[in-house]
């Protein structure tokens, strides 16, 4: 096991990973930009270090000076939770040649399924099936249309090294798609680097429902389920659930293999998902593959018993997975509600500032997992995720109870957050039907918010 | 180190007319200084925060000295070397007057040597940092008097 391990990130995951560390006897060290000098992960590290100034380009994407502090702390392994330098390849190789252990998949791995064209060729060639789209990136225009034509309004246009739900725009008609392209092209470029843009079908109504994946170095491979995330904005995550509501024991079996199947084909190690969409009539189709820890794998661990992050450690030390896919169970039903420091009632506009106030709900099968505390200052220079809430139930139906009970005590003042608007969707009639689409929130708010 | 520990050094030295007490612990070092008057200052390097309770009081902050100071902080994170070699003089000495631009140390990172520039003009008070130690962004190295 590691003696001493660095995490490269800030906020509620790296609390989240020190928690493991500490369980582990492994001793911590936190990094931290000038904004969060403050911040709970700094508090309870055993050694932190300043690595720049507040915003992310100096800080926590500051691969130098990352690796200059896992270097002058003496640490075995870095953590890089999710965001930030979780899926660089080019991070994962120079902690290789500094022989430091990263944790994750190997940065070839990383590089497959990061370009979302050759990741999503890579599954066609595994038969692994994948949502109909354009053949590789598209040039011009020309081709866009030639593509929309042989597909079906609406399509969607994606960046290549894009993924998490940004750096998309879904098209309606030729116009659109033709303006929508350039625009694509430039923002792909600006926020990843590269302008490659590629064209899909637009699945109606669908399910986001992804599985989760955990390998050993040795071949293992197996599936811990699957949660339901349809519930976003701007393709950004609310609300996820395990199991969803929409997959029986028959579907569950056929996507796991599946998942799995990518997963090899990827040559996956560690833990990781792979995101399907699901239509209408249960078909379903590879979205993209995320080699890394998930913002809601809380909702696996409350099904399953599992500690995930723990697991990665675990495996990270070449350790063999002693799990066998048959003694997987999901057992009971659990939900994650994302407290993110915004307004809904004011367009979701970022809502920083001091916390005066925090009370987090507590009792029975509930979960917090969160970096804020009273007097914390939430710096404006990061993502907008204050807490994450999960709870477990014998089923759906109890799990909403205990939600609806939780919320009502959670106290975060004086910022705005999204816990009211939280509440209504555990008191909304469709929601609690289970009767869900990735359309579902833009519906329940009917101002186009749900999709970009 | 608690605040109960830090008033326990500084009695200790109240009691001995002690001048200066420095003590290193794993991971941390606090020297005391007692300034010209009857208390003493206080600096603190690499507080690795042992106390995880969020309410706790904010850690000691050293007292205002009452000529006016600037300092020159470590742009990087890395190994802090006050000479261009082992066996060399040093960039700066105290008493010294540095140019805005001039060399005043070494940090290195990732086995590359980066030669730190003043972007003060003034005259050095005190060397912050020891040969050798491991620094982070924004620690002070250099306290100056601006000329």
């Amino acid at each position: 096991m590691f003696s001493k391990m660095l995490i490269a990130n800030r906020g509620e995951i790296a609390v989240r990973i020190i928690r493991a560390c500490r369980e582990l006897g492994i001793r911590t060290v936190a990094v931290y930009s000038s904004a969060d000098a403050t911040s709970l992960h700094v508090k309870l590290a055993d050694e932190a270090i300043c690595i720049g100034g507040p915003s992310p380009q100096e800080s926590y994407l500051n691969i130098p000076s990352i690796i200059s502090a896992a270097e002058i702390s003496d640490v075995e392994a870095i953590h890089p939770g999710y965001g930030f330098l979780a899926e660089n390849a080019h991070f994962a190789e120079i902690c290789e040649s500094c022989q430091i252990t990263f944790i994750g998949p190997s940065p070839q791995t990383i590089r497959l399924m990061g370009d979302k064209i050759v990741a999503k060729d890579s599954m066609r060639k595994a038969g692994v099936p994948i949502i109909p789209g354009s053949v590789g990136v598209i040039q011009n225009k020309e081709e866009a249309l030639k593509t929309a034509k042989r597909l079906k309004y609406p399509v969607i246009i994606k960046a290549a090294a894009g993924g998490g739900g940004r750096g998309m725009r879904v098209c309606h008609n030729d116009i659109r798609l033709v303006s929508a392209l350039l625009t694509c092209q430039a923002e792909a470029e600006a926020a990843f680097g590269k302008p490659a843009v590629f064209i899909e079908q637009c699945v109606e109504q669908p399910r986001h429902v992804e599985f989760q994946i955990v390998a050993d170095t040795h071949g293992h491979v197996l599936h811990l389920g699957e949660r339901d995330c349809s519930i976003q904005r701007r393709h950004q995550k609310l609300i996820e659930e395990s199991p969803s509501p929409s997959v029986d024991h028959k579907l569950r079996r056929k996507m796991g293999d599946m998942a799995v199947r990518a997963a090899k084909a990827a040559g996956y190690t560690n833990v990781g998902t792979v995101e399907f969409l699901v239509d209408q009539e249960h078909n379903f189709y590879f979205m993209e593959m995320n080699t890394r820890i998930q913002v809601e794998h809380p909702v696996t661990e409350m099904v399953t018993g599992l500690d995930l992050v723990k697991l990665q450690i675990e495996l990270a030390t070449g350790e063999r997975l002693h799990l066998k896919q048959d003694e997987v169970r999901l057992n009971g039903w659990a939900i994650e509600c994302r407290i993110n420091a915004e307004d809904p009632s004011n367009g979701f506009t970022p809502s920083p500032g001091t916390v005066t106030q925090c009370h987090f709900p507590g009792g029975p099968h509930v979960r917090v997992d969160s970096h804020l505390y009273a007097g914390y200052e939430v710096p404006p220079y990061y993502d907008s995720l204050l807490a994450k809430l999960i709870v477990h139930g014998a089923t759906r139906h109890d799990a909403i109870r205990v939600m609806q009970r939780a919320l009502e005590e959670c106290v975060i003042e004086p910022v705005k957050t999204t816990t009211q608007l939280h509440q209504r969707i555990f008191h909304d009639p469709t929601f609690l039907r289970g009767q869900i689409s990735t359309n579902y929130l833009e519906q329940l708010l009917g101002t186009g918010e749900g999709a970009a | 180190m608690t605040l109960k520990e830090i008033r326990e050094m500084i009695q200790l030295m109240e009691e001995h007319g002690l001048v200066e007490i420095e003590l290193e612990r794993e991971g941390m070092k606090i020297r005391l200084r007692k300034a010209g008057g009857t208390v003493p200052q206080v600096t603190m390097e690499h507080i690795p925060s042992a106390i995880p309770s969020p309410g706790a009081p904010a850690p000691l902050a050293a007292p205002v000295p009452t000529v006016k100071r600037v300092t020159i902080n470590s742009p990087m994170v890395g190994t802090f070397y006050p000479a261009p070699a082992p066996d060399a003089a040093s960039f700066t000495e105290v008493g010294q007057t540095v140019e805005e631009g001039q060399v005043v140390c070494i940090i290195e990172a990732m086995k590359l040597m980066n030669e730190i520039k003043s972007d003060v003009k003034g005259r050095v008070v005190e060397v912050l940092a020891t040969n050798g130690d491991p620094v982070e962004f924004g620690q002070p190295l250099f306290a100056l008097e601006p000329v």
